[in-house]
């Protein structure tokens, strides 16, 4: 059954996501191919300035729409009319949870990598692109000689950290709909209310984390290296529990609490 | 293993309000049982309860013998009061998403009745009516081969013509094994298709008997003894 759920929500946000990527992909081509001709002379030289913004715009669209999109489409998928279709489906409620986050999740990734790979494609065009390739380099080469030995720990858990902290925040964005679907008639504020709740007791729970952690290992802050050895693991940690305790709380307020109008 | 739905003392309440209050009720396979009953009666409350979509405080329900999941909820055709399909799908694709989740869905079933009541399977959702959404929507529930039917007011936004047609559908789709619950307040419309009906007030069942029986011992059809039993 996740299979095929997993299909449908594919169809279901594809179509709206494709098209954008289409444009960003146009648009990085024609600012490949403007950054090598010189013939925009006087009154012309305005049109790379409008492709350069073009495509500005182009790159936030991606972020803006592949976020709003996983909340729009988890909101109405799930909590307005066509809940009734999706919730007498013969599914699970957590396949229902699972199949939105992992297309959410895949999106994402989409879209972080479709943004570099257009990046590198428009940046490769320009002569100072080796320069800025050698200095990322140097950046990375000066950060692993100073972790030594923790080095390749350090890059794991930066990527492990930045997939979880994607699937962490739509999970918050899920249980805060979850809670919100609660209040009739106001589902969408109580949603919001519950996010910026979730968020204040979340800030209050790393802060008082932090001061914990800093009493116990204060002095050992000083080296990079208690980055990858302490900072790292603790703020996974966190992730990785506040994760399963949002993806628990929807799975139960959708099977024990559903409330569609 | 001929009861399909059965109801123990099955009590739901909403903050404070009892919309259903300790029901008993049993309905056996191969019939058309009308729900009747006012508005705010509980109708909705009980087949949301069926298709798991609310969860009982108190009591049990059993569809054949099992607990609302997702194995009941194969055998269960259910269309809801509200238009449900997603609105930038074509006709077609609800039909290739139905043929996708339910083993039960006939799809050469769905594209003739779609063919008998005109309608075009390319159109898209947002471009219908919202009575033509409800005809298509009767259509996919009543192109399955479900155990139970549960049908909430499915004639209420249709013409009187179509409205025909529908019930004779709901008549001749269903199987012997198959039970039909409908709850309408359009009862002098659906009278003659149903084989009993369930008489539901204020989160209580009144009555539950065969049309038969009460037209023989009434001696009146059941709009009027609804009419009497429900004055307000």
């Amino acid at each position: 059954m996740l299979g095929k759920l997993l299909k449908h929500e594919l169809k279901a946000t594809g179509r709206l996501l494709l098209p954008l990527f289409l444009i960003l992909a146009v648009l990085t081509v024609m600012n490949r191919i403007v950054s090598y001709l010189d013939i925009f002379k006087g009154v012309l030289s305005v049109i790379p300035g409008l492709i350069i913004f073009a495509y500005t715009i182009s790159i936030i669209a991606v972020f803006v729409v592949t976020s709003v999109l996983i909340i729009y489409r988890f909101y109405k998928n799930l909590m307005t009319d066509e809940g009734y279709l999706m919730f007498t489906l013969p599914a699970k409620t957590r396949e229902l949870i699972d199949s939105k986050l992992i297309i959410s999740f895949l999106w994402s990734l989409v879209s972080i990598a479709a943004v570099i790979l257009s990046l590198i494609v428009v940046f490769s065009g320009y002569s100072y692109y080796p320069d800025m390739k050698h200095a990322l380099a140097m950046l990375f080469r000066e950060l692993a000689s100073s972790l030594g030995n923790y080095a390749t720990l350090f890059y794991v858990e930066l990527i492990v950290m930045t997939l979880l902290s994607i699937i962490n925040s739509t999970l918050m964005i899920y249980v805060s709909i979850a809670i919100g679907q609660l209040i009739n008639g106001h589902k969408i504020i109580g949603s919001i209310g519950a996010y910026i709740g979730l968020s204040t007791v979340l800030q209050v729970l790393s802060v008082a984390l932090m001061a914990i952690a800093n009493l116990a290992f204060g002095n050992t802050f000083q080296d990079i290296t208690s980055v990858p050895r302490i900072i790292f693991p603790f703020s996974l940690a966190f992730q990785l529990v506040t994760s399963i305790a949002f993806y628990l709380g929807t799975d139960f307020l959708f099977k024990r609490k559903l409330n569609l109008e | 293993m001929n009861t399909i739905l059965e109801c123990k003392s099955l009590t739901k309440k909403f903050s404070g309000l009892t919309a259903l209050d300790n029901v008993n009720l049993t309905l056996e396979r191969g019939r058309i049982i009308g729900l009747l009953g006012p508005n705010g009666s509980g109708k909705t409350t009980l087949i949301k309860l069926i298709n798991g979509l609310l969860v009982p405080n108190g009591g049990e329900l059993l569809i054949g013998g099992k607990s609302p999941s997702p194995e009941t909820k194969a055998v269960v055709s259910y269309l809801p009061e509200k238009t449900y399909l997603p609105e930038w799908m074509r006709v077609s694709d609800t039909i290739s998403f139905f043929k996708d989740f339910y083993k039960d869905f006939d799809e050469q079933r769905a594209y003739d009745m779609l063919q008998r009541l005109q309608l075009d399977p390319s159109k898209r959702l947002k471009s219908l009516s919202k009575g033509t959404k409800e005809k298509v929507q009767l259509i996919l529930v009543m192109s399955r081969q479900a155990d139970l039917y549960c049908l909430d007011e499915p004639i209420g936004g249709v013409d009187p013509a179509a409205r025909d047609y529908i019930l004779n559908t709901i008549i001749s789709n269903y199987n012997e094994n198959a039970t039909v619950l409908i709850s309408t307040h359009l009862i002098s419309d659906i009278e003659k298709v149903l084989d009993e009906v369930v008489f539901i007030k204020n989160g209580h069942v009144t009555l539950h008997e065969s049309v038969d029986d009460i037209r023989s011992k009434e001696g009146k059809s059941i709009d009027s003894l609804f009419r009497e039993v429900f004055k307000c």
